[in-house]
């Protein structure tokens, strides 16, 4: 007996590998697993080393010392802070915007729905000029601005800040639109009766009832639109100034200027952690998110 | 909020006992609703008295939920007025109205624990949290899920979780207490004996209750009062017994007591009775009517109150064609005719034979007559 069950495992991979199934399996899965080996792991790992490599070819930490201190930190930060900008405003646009296409009839929100996605569907590069066409000193907005004699304008709205914070966030908001969207399909509306019949007013009903319940998909599309900010590389190199520089800018002037190319890869890497770590955390939110509306299934 | 003032007294007042607050009346004047081209409710109107169980029963579309939903005022009527326990709530929001309302579907708030959930209609009416405590320890008790508390909604089962929706109505003691067929997600022992449990709470606390279902037998159960509804209009108001043995129209009879239906003529009028000639041949002694001499006339009488008997003393005879046993109860099916059959309940010792021909006997007293519908 003791000695039959250390084998049992392998008897059983064995027995698997033998099954005509898994060796089916094994074969169409083959070209994606090659492909992804090559053109993703590969490419990952050769990054990693040249990260870690100084220009004798030795091990070295000072290419990530280097991304951490002094202007390349700041341009990190400077990256952090444009996307936790983005990801709040496009949260709040986003939920705004998702409540009036949740309240809508079917039609109407799908029509809305195509109104807000179908602008995705142009080039972003296209889409950034025109951004930079209305946002210009003498762009459409500045100018009806100044008709109307706003205090104040023409303002700037473009090679600074707010303009890749314009930007990216008309990016990102059909991602959070879509996500809250569904969220806020999935809440039982007559929750809200049920609070109503006991007194709630709408305030209270939106803080302690709605809000909880839309949370989960709140935090969701906030994590997705800063990890997808996070390497944005068009707008913020097109609407911003140099004080916008993030850190996919700074990747592409490394290798493409300076021929730092172990700086960059450690650069890379840094961006790439940050990322994976932001994707954890979306992936604990998430599964509490489907807990919460099970619950509300229940 | 403003007649929390008023209301905490009778709370302080209450002293020992658990939510002593008793109901209050409510009055619907001439209630209409309509949904473009469709009337949902039709002159509905009614007194229902403080601690007064009363059931709108009647099938899908009939205007039962409308109108609950109308007294508890997530629709606007058309025209009409609500009054509840003297104040006019007819153009009040929901939240302003201070009702309880049980939904069918429980409607409790998944991101709250059982507590919580209780609690949120005081937290809202700015109880202090030491009587908040008590008062969901106490209702909790009342219902049996003490202990209960911290657990989530979804962690119970339907039963309970209905219990719990009972429970946050009923907290904040309101005037009256609305129910949506509460019960009617359960299964039938489940509902059996949740009918027992909201019932004696009823009664013990003095609530007001209106209660909703399409079921005859839960409202005869639970209603101090049932109003049979029909095409949006309230046939018959009155008292389970009263509906049971009083129908004012054809259709209580049936819905109530699944009557069966009889046609004939007016033959003539005794002090006591009408008599009528039944198109199956037989003479009929029935309640009296003031039908005139030969109205065609519609006779209801409840296979309960059938009974059989030799073929020469009754109203109309004819061949047993199926005997079901129910318990201590026999349903017969007799044969009275070409497409006619009566149907009738009578006691497992008087029990017919299949085949047997039989005669069919009842007490005048419970023989119902009305006009006939269409006279052809």
């Amino acid at each position: 007996m003791s000695v039959s069950t250390p084998a049992l495992p392998a008897a059983r991979i064995r027995a698997a590998l033998a099954s005509r199934r898994t060796r089916y399996g094994l074969l169409t899965a083959l070209p994606v697993v090659i492909y992804l080996l090559v053109l993703f792991v590969y490419p990952i790992l050769g990054t990693l080393a040249l990260s870690l490599k100084d220009e004798q070819g030795g091990f070295t930490l000072h290419w990530y010392a280097d991304t951490l201190t002094g202007i390349n930190l700041s341009v990190l930060l400077t990256t952090l802070r444009i996307s936790a900008e983005t990801a709040l405003a496009s949260l709040v646009l986003g939920f705004l915007l998702a409540y009036a296409v949740s309240r809508m009839r079917p039609l109407f929100a799908a029509l809305a729905m195509v109104l807000v996605v179908a602008p995705h569907f142009v080039s972003a590069l296209v889409r950034t000029y025109g951004w930079i066409i209305l946002l210009g000193d003498y762009g459409v907005l500045n100018e009806a601005m100044q008709a109307v004699h706003l205090p104040g304008a023409p303002y700037q709205l473009l090679y600074n800040e707010i303009g890749v914070v314009i930007g990216t966030t008309y990016v990102m908001l059909p991602y959070t639109v879509l996500l809250l969207y569904g969220v806020m399909r999935g809440v039982d509306r007559r929750l809200l009766a049920a609070a109503a019949s006991m007194g709630a007013g709408r305030l209270v009903i939106f803080r302690r009832i709605y809000l909880p319940l839309v949370a989960p998909g709140l935090a969701s599309a906030g994590l997705l639109s800063f990890i997808l900010s996070l390497g944005y590389y068009v707008t913020p190199r097109l609407m911003g100034g140099p004080n916008q520089t993030m850190i996919a800018s700074l990747i592409e002037q490394q290798v493409t200027k300076d021929y730092r190319w172990n700086g960059a890869a450690a650069q890379g890497v840094v961006l790439l952690l940050i990322t994976f770590a932001g994707l954890l955390l979306l992936k604990v939110v998430g599964s509490l998110g489907a807990s919460a509306k099970q619950r509300s299934n229940s | 909020m403003t007649d929390l003032g008023v209301a905490t007294p009778t709370v302080a007042g209450a002293g020992d006992k658990p939510a002593a607050a008793t109901g209050k009346s409510l009055s619907v004047v001439a209630l209409r609703k309509t949904y473009g081209p469709m009337v949902a409710v039709e002159d509905a109107s009614m007194e229902i008295a403080a601690g007064e169980f009363v059931t709108f029963l009647g099938s899908s579309g009939s205007g039962k939920t409308t109108t609950l939903m109308m007294i508890a005022g997530f629709v606007e009527p058309d025209s009409g007025t609500i009054t509840v326990g003297g104040r006019d709530v007819t153009r009040l929001d929901p939240q302003k109205r201070n009702l309880g309302f049980v939904f069918q579907q429980y409607l409790l708030f998944p991101h709250m624990t059982v507590a919580e959930n209780i609690a949120f209609p005081l937290q809202l009416r700015g109880v202090p949290k030491d009587e908040i405590r008590r008062r969901v320890f106490e209702t909790l008790d009342l219902v049996g899920l003490s202990g209960f508390g911290n657990r989530k909604p979804r962690q119970l089962s339907g039963g309970q979780q209905q219990r719990v929706a009972l429970c946050r109505a009923l907290v904040y003691r309101p005037p009256v207490i609305l129910m949506d067929e509460p019960l009617g997600a359960l299964d039938k022992k489940l509902r059996d004996q949740l009918q027992t449990e909201i019932k004696k709470i009823q009664r013990e606390l003095g609530l007001t209750v209106i209660y909703v279902t399409h079921d005859q037998e839960e409202a005869l159960v639970l209603s101090d009062r049932i109003a049979v509804m029909r095409d949006g209009r309230i046939d018959q108001f009155g008292t389970p017994r009263e509906l049971f043995e009083r129908p004012r129209t054809p259709f209580v009879a049936d819905f109530l007591g699944a009557a069966n239906f009889l046609s004939g003529r007016v033959e003539h009028h005794t002090d006591e009775h009408t008599l009528v000639r039944l198109d199956t041949g037989g003479l009929l002694r029935a309640r009296q009517h003031a039908l005139a001499k030969g109205a065609p006339v519609s006779v209801a009488v409840q296979p309960g109150r059938l009974d059989v008997c030799a073929p020469a003393d009754a109203f109309c005879s004819g061949t047993v064609q199926s005997v079901t046993y129910v318990g201590t109860l026999v349903r017969v099916v007799v044969n009275v005719g070409a497409n006619c059959s009566i149907r009738l309940e009578v006691s497992a010792r008087n029990a017919p034979q299949v085949g047997e021909r039989v005669g069919i006997t009842a007490d005048p007293d419970n023989i119902n007559l009305f006009a006939a519908e269409s006279a052809g």
